[in-house]
C-alpha cells in the first residue's frame, strides 16, 4: 500500500477482478468432458439414469410383505408363503422414481469478495455437477440464492440442456445478503419433489449456516453441504494486513474500528476455524455430506473428490 | 542559556510550523483504511474490546503524538545551537597541586552530622576535590595534575580531556617522607604562565615542612594566582622516628635495639613497641608518652640470628588505634650491621704483661697493636686510627699531646706535669680501695676490696664524672664523658699492685674494651626515604674496589634497577620503606649482597599539624567544591540531535510493536 493511501486512509483495493474472463469457456468444456468420462468409469456397474425413492411400488427389487387387502393386485401375492404359512401377504418391490438434482449456488455479497473468486468458483462445481447429472439423464435444477435475490431454473433433462444452465448462471442476478435459512426454506418450497440438493455457499451466516441445511432434511431433502472458502480469508495473516483500519461488511451493516495485529489476525484465523469445523460436526451428526473447498483446489479435483466419497450419486 | 545559532524567535516559528503539520498529519492518519471483509460479524467477534484499552489506544496516539513533537523540538533547538552560560566566562588554565606526603594519609575532619569515616583519609578528601574541580571545567578550559611527594611528577598533563585528567588521579596514594612543594609549586607555575586564565590550586592537609610552607607563601604571594585548599584533620599521630640495632661483639646471637618514639599529637597516648626478626616477635615495650614528647628506648639483649629486624607501633590491648596515625611511621625497618673489630691501641713500655696478655685473650674483635709509649703521640698513624687507646706508661712519663679520643690511662701523675686530662689532687701510700661502683658495666663480675696497692694518685673528679673505684671516699679511678671521648683514668698502676694476680683483672680489662665498644657508635644500615642521597659502600660493608654498578632490589619479586656507583659511593633514592638489597655488579665483590634498611623516620613528615593557618584569608580555596559544569563537551546542538535521532529510533522501535501507534 503506498504511503498516500495510508495516510489518507482509502479502502484497500480489491485483488484483481479483472483476471475473471470467460467463465465457461473451451477449455472449461473440455474438462466437464474429461470429468464426466472419470465420473462414469467410477460409477461403472450401477444402475443408470434410476435414483431409487424410497417408496415401495412397482419396482423390481423386493422390499417387504404386508397383509393382503382387497384390491390389491393379485400378481403380487406371495404364493409361497400362502402356501406354507396359510398367510395372504402381498410381495413389495422398491419402486424406481426418477428424482431431481437441484444445485443451489449462494450469489450473496460475501461470495463475491476479493474479486468475486468464491463465486466464480461455485459456478465452476454447479457446472461440473449439473453436466455430469444431466449426462447421467437426471434431472437437473438450479437455483441462485441470497438474501436478495432468488432466481431458479426448472429442472431439465438431458446433456443438451447444459447450455441454458450456464446461461443461467452467467446471467444470474447477484447481491445481497446471505440469509441461508430463508433460502434454503424457499428451495424447499419451490421443490414439488424432494430430491438431493447441494449447496455450494460460504455459509458466512453465523445464525443460519446450519439451520438451512436441516430445513431441507426436515423436507424430506437429501442436502449436501459444499463450504467455498478462500485461504486468504481463512488465514488473513497471509494478507500482511496490519494497523488501525475499519472493517466494513461487503454485504452492509455497521463498520467496526480495529486495530490489526498479528495476536488478531492469528485470533480471526482460530476462530473462522472453529466456525467451518462447527459447520462441518453438525452436518456429520446429522449425515449431510459437507465438503470443504479452498479456492486453490480446482473445481474438477473437487468433484471427483466428491464422487469417490459418495453421497451425491447412488 | 544563550543561543548562538538561530534565534529564539526563528526556533519558536520552526517549532510552531512543524507542531502544526504535525498535528496536521496525526489528523489525518486518524481517518482509518477501510478494508471490505466477507465476515464481519466473525471479526466483530474476535476484535471486540474493552472501553479501557480504547482509551489506552487514544492516549498512545496522543503519545506518538508528543513523541514527534519532541523531536521537532530537539531538531529546533539544536538548530539554535543552545550553549550554558558557563561557556561564556573566559577560558582559563589550572594546575591542580595534590599533596600526596605521608601526613595526607592521616585522617580528615568531618564534617558535622557526618558520620566519621575512620578509612578516609585526607588525600581522599583532596582527591575528591580535584575531580570536582575536573568536572567544573567548561569546553576551554585546561588543566594538569601534579602529585607533589618527594618525588614530584605530573599526573596527568595540560590538556581539557575531563577523562585522561581523571585517570590521573586514579591509584594515587600517599608516599612516605615530606612533600616537595617548592618544585611541585614551581613547575605548576612554569605550566601555567602565559596561558589564559593561569591558576594554581594546591590541595594539602597544611601539614608540611618549612621549606613547604615557605613555597606555599611564595606561591600565594607571586603574580599567579595560587589558591589552597586544606583537609586538616586530627593531628594525632605517634610514630618511629629512629630505629637501628647492633650485635653485641662478645655475643653474637644478640642484638641491641635503639628506637625512638615520638607523640606528635595534642593528647597523651600509650602505644606498644614490638620488634620482630623474620616474623618473630622478639621484644616488646609499652610506652605512655605526653604530647609532644620523644623517648628513645633501647631494648637490650635480644635473641635474633638474622640481621632484619622490623619495628611496629600497635595500639595496647583493648584500646582504638585511631591515635596511631598514617600507617607508613608505625613501622621501621634495620639491618644489624656487620661488627668490625674495635681498633685497639696499647701504649706501653713493654713491661706489663698481664696486661698484654689480658687483651690479646680478647679474640677476633679486638684488633691489638703496640705503640711504644714515647711515640704514642696523637700523631702517630696507630694512635690515630685506634678507636680506643690504653696508656700504660709505667715508669715512663705521658707522651705529649695526647689524642682526644676514648682512652685509659693507668697511673697518669707517676710524674708532674702530665698532659692527663683527669687532674690530680694528691698521692697517697697505699691506698685502700674501699668502695666501688659495683652495678657500673666495667666493674661487673669484678671485686677489689681487698687489691694491695702500693701508691697512688687521688683524682679530681668534676661533675658527671662516674667514680668507679674511690679509697676512702676519695676517688681513685674515674670515668668522664666529654665531646672529644671518654676517659678512664685509674690512679694506680697495675705493676705496684697485686691486681694482675687477681682473677679480676682480664675480667676488668674485657669489660673496660666491651664497655668503649658499646659506646662507640655502632654505623646504623638505614637511610631516609626522600631525595636521593649518597652512600658509600664500604660503610655497608662491601668491598668497593672495582665496583662500577649495584643492583638495586627492594623486593623479592621486584624488577632489579642498576645505579652506577663512582668512587664506592653510589647514589640511592628510596621512596618507600622496606629493606633495600644491593648486589655488586662487577669488581672484587661481584655477586656480593649486602641490605640496606629504609625509614621514614622524620618526624616533620609524620606531623599532621596544619602549619599553613596563617596564610591570607584571600588565598584559601572556597570549602566548598565548584558546581559541575553543564556539559564539558560541545557543542550541546550535536546532543540535541543525538536526542532527536534516539527518540526517532524510539518510536520506530516502538512503530512495529503498536505501543506507539
Amino acid at each position: 500500500m503506498g504511503v498516500f493511501a495510508r495516510l489518507f486512509g482509502t479502502a484497500a483495493p480489491t485483488p484483481a477482478a479483472a483476471a475473471e474472463g470467460e467463465l465457461f469457456d473451451e477449455a472449461f468444456l473440455a474438462r466437464l468432458e474429461l470429468l464426466q468420462v472419470v465420473a462414469r468409469r467410477v460409477f461403472r456397474g450401477r444402475t443408470r439414469a434410476e435414483r431409487k425413492s424410497r417408496k415401495v411400488g412397482s419396482g423390481l427389487e423386493f422390499a417387504d410383505h404386508r397383509e393382503y387387502s382387497p384390491g390389491d393386485d393379485i400378481r403380487n401375492l406371495d404364493w409361497n408363503v400362502l402356501m406354507r404359512l396359510g398367510h395372504t401377504l402381498i410381495r413389495l418391490y422398491e419402486e424406481d422414481e426418477d428424482l431431481p438434482i437441484r444445485i443451489a449456488v449462494d450469489v450473496s455479497a460475501s461470495m463475491q469478495s476479493r474479486g468475486g473468486r468464491k463465486l466464480r468458483y461455485a459456478q465452476q462445481v454447479a457446472a461440473a455437477l449439473a453436466y455430469v447429472g444431466l449426462a447421467n439423464l437426471d434431472r437437473v435444477g438450479l437455483t441462485c440464492m441470497s438474501g436478495k435475490v432468488h432466481a431458479t431454473l426448472p429442472a431439465v433433462r438431458g446433456k443438451g440442456r447444459i447450455f441454458r444452465v450456464f446461461d443461467f448462471l452467467r446471467q444470474a442476478e447477484r447481491g445481497g445478503p446471505t440469509d441461508l435459512r430463508a433460502a434454503c426454506k424457499r428451495v424447499a418450497a419451490e421443490s414439488a419433489q424432494p430430491g438431493l440438493t447441494v449447496i455450494i455457499s460460504d455459509f458466512y451466516d453465523l445464525d443460519g449456516a446450519f439451520d438451512g441445511l436441516n430445513l431441507l432434511r426436515f423436507r424430506k431433502h437429501e442436502p449436501i453441504a459444499i463450504q467455498v472458502l478462500d485461504p486468504l480469508e481463512v488465514r488473513p495473516a497471509m494478507t500482511g494486513l496490519r494497523g488501525d483500519v475499519r472493517l466494513v461488511d461487503c454485504e452492509g451493516g455497521e463498520a467496526a474500528d480495529v486495530t490489526i495485529t498479528p495476536a488478531t489476525l492469528k485470533a480471526y484465523a482460530e476462530a473462522h476455524e472453529r466456525f467451518c469445523e462447527a459447520l462441518a460436526q453438525n452436518c456429520r451428526s446429522r449425515g449431510i455430506p459437507y465438503f470443504r473447498a479452498e479456492l486453490d483446489v480446482p473445481f474438477d479435483e473437487l468433484v471427483l473428490r466428491m464422487f469417490r466419497l459418495g453421497g451425491l450419486l447412488r | 542559556m544563550n543561543l548562538a545559532g538561530w534565534s529564539a524567535s526563528a526556533v519558536a516559528t520552526l517549532f510552531a510550523a512543524g507542531a502544526g503539520v504535525i498535528t496536521l498529519l496525526y489528523l489525518l492518519k486518524m481517518r482509518r483504511r477501510e478494508i471490505e471483509v466477507p465476515f464481519a460479524a466473525l471479526w466483530d467477534r474476535v476484535t471486540r474490546v474493552s472501553d479501557a484499552r480504547r482509551i489506552w489506544r487514544r492516549l498512545r496516539r496522543l503519545l506518538s503524538w508528543v513523541i514527534q513533537l519532541l523531536i521537532l523540538s530537539a531538531i529546533a533547538l539544536a538548530l539554535g545551537d543552545p550553549r550554558p552560560d558557563v561557556w561564556l566566562r573566559e577560558p582559563r588554565t589550572l594546575a591542580i597541586v595534590v599533596d600526596r606526603s605521608a601526613s595526607m594519609g592521616g585522617p580528615r575532619a568531618q564534617a558535622e552530622g557526618v558520620a566519621a569515616d575512620v578509612d578516609a583519609s585526607r588525600l581522599d578528601a583532596a582527591l575528591e576535590r580535584a575531580r570536582a574541580e575536573i568536572a567544573a571545567l567548561g569546553p576551554s578550559d585546561r588543566a594538569l595534575i601534579i602529585a607533589a611527594g618527594p618525588e614530584v611528577a605530573t599526573l596527568a598533563p595540560l590538556g581539557r580531556d575531563p577523562s585522561a585528567l581523571l585517570r590521573g588521579l586514579d591509584d594515587l596514594a600517599p608516599t612516605p617522607g615530606e612533600a616537595d612543594l617548592g618544585r611541585a609549586l614551581a613547575l605548576a607555575r612554569n605550566a601555567v604562565d602565559g596561558q589564559a586564565g593561569p591558576q594554581i590550586l594546591l590541595l594539602t592537609d597544611g601539614a608540611v615542612d618549612d621549606a613547604g610552607a615557605k613555597a606555599v607563601r611564595a606561591c600565594v604571594d607571586g603574580p599567579t594566582p595560587c589558591a589552597v585548599a586544606t583537609f586538616a584533620g586530627s593531628p594525632a599521630n605517634l610514630a618511629i622516628t629512629a630505629f637501628a640495632a647492633r650485635r653485641y661483639p662478645s655475643d653474637r646471637e644478640k642484638v641491641e635495639v635503639l628506637a625512638e618514639v615520638v607523640n606528635l599529637g595534642d593528647a597523651p597516648a600509650a602505644v606498644l613497641l614490638e620488634v620482630q626478626a623474620d616474623g618473630l616477635g622478639i621484644g616488646r615495650r609499652e610506652l605512655t608518652l605526653a604530647p609532644g614528647e620523644s623517648k628513645r628506648e633501647i631494648l637490650s639483649e635480644l635473641d635474633a640470628a638474622r640481621s632484619r629486624l622490623v619495628a611496629r607501633l600497635v595500639a595496647p590491648e583493648g584500646a582504638a588505634a585511631g591515635h596511631l596515625g598514617p600507617s607508613a611511621d608505625d613501622v621501621a625497618y634495620a639491618v644489624v650491621p656487620p661488627l668490625r673489630p674495635l681498633e685497639v691501641a696499647l701504649a706501653t713500655d713493654g713491661t706489663d704483661l698481664f696486661l698484654e696478655a689480658a687483651l690479646l685473650i680478647l679474640g677476633d674483635h679486638v684488633n691489638l697493636r703496640g705503640v711504644p709509649i714515647a711515640e704514642a703521640t696523637a700523631d702517630n698513624p696507630a694512635i690515630a686510627g685506634a678507636d680506643l687507646v690504653f696508656y700504660d706508661p709505667g715508669a715512663n712519663p705521658l707522651p705529649t699531646p695526647l689524642p682526644r679520643k676514648d682512652a685509659v690511662f693507668f697511673d697518669p701523675w707517676r710524674f708532674d706535669g702530665s698532659p692527663a686530662p683527669i687532674a690530680k689532687v694528691k698521692e697517697v701510700g697505699r691506698p685502700f680501695l674501699t668502695e666501688q661502683l659495683k652495678d657500673h658495666p666495667i666493674l661487673a663480675h669484678v671485686t677489689l676490696k681487698d687489691v694491695n696497692v702500693s701508691r697512688g694518685t687521688i683524682l679530681d673528679a668534676a661533675p658527671g664524672d662516674e667514680l668507679l673505684i674511690r679509697s676512702l671516699g676519695e676517688p681513685l679511678a674515674v670515668l668522664r664523658q666529654s665531646s672529644e671521648g671518654t676517659t678512664l683514668a685509674f690512679g694506680f698502676d697495675p705493676r705496684q699492685s697485686d691486681l694482675p694476680l687477681r682473677t679480676a683483672f682480664p675480667v676488668l680489662v674485657a669489660n673496660i674494651v666491651d664497655y668503649f665498644e658499646r659506646a662507640t657508635p655502632g654505623f646504623v644500615a638505614a637511610i631516609p626515604v626522600g631525595a636521593r642521597r649518597p652512600i658509600a659502600l664500604a660503610e655497608l660493608g662491601l668491598p668497593a674496589l672495582g665496583v662500577t654498578a649495584v643492583e638495586v632490589r627492594a623486593g623479592e619479586d621486584d624488577a632489579p634497577t642498576i645505579a652506577p656507583v663512582q668512587d664506592g659511593i653510589v647514589r640511592l633514592r628510596a621512596t618507600t620503606p622496606g629493606i633495600l638489597r644491593l648486589r655488586a655488579v662487577d669488581g672484587q665483590s661481584a655477586g656480593a649482597e649486602i641490605a640496606l634498611a629504609v625509614n621514614q623516620a622524620s618526624a616533620a613528615a609524620s606531623d599532621l599539624h596544619d602549619r599553613l593557618g596563617d596564610l591570607p584569608q584571600a588565598a584559601a580555596a572556597p570549602a566548598d567544591a565548584p558546581s559541575p559544569a553543564p556539559l564539558s563537551q560541545g557543542p550541546l546542538w550535536t546532543l540535541l540531535v543525538l536526542v532527536a535521532a534516539g527518540i526517532v529510533a524510539l518510536e520506530w522501535a516502538s512503530y512495529h510493536r503498536r505501543w506507539t501507534v
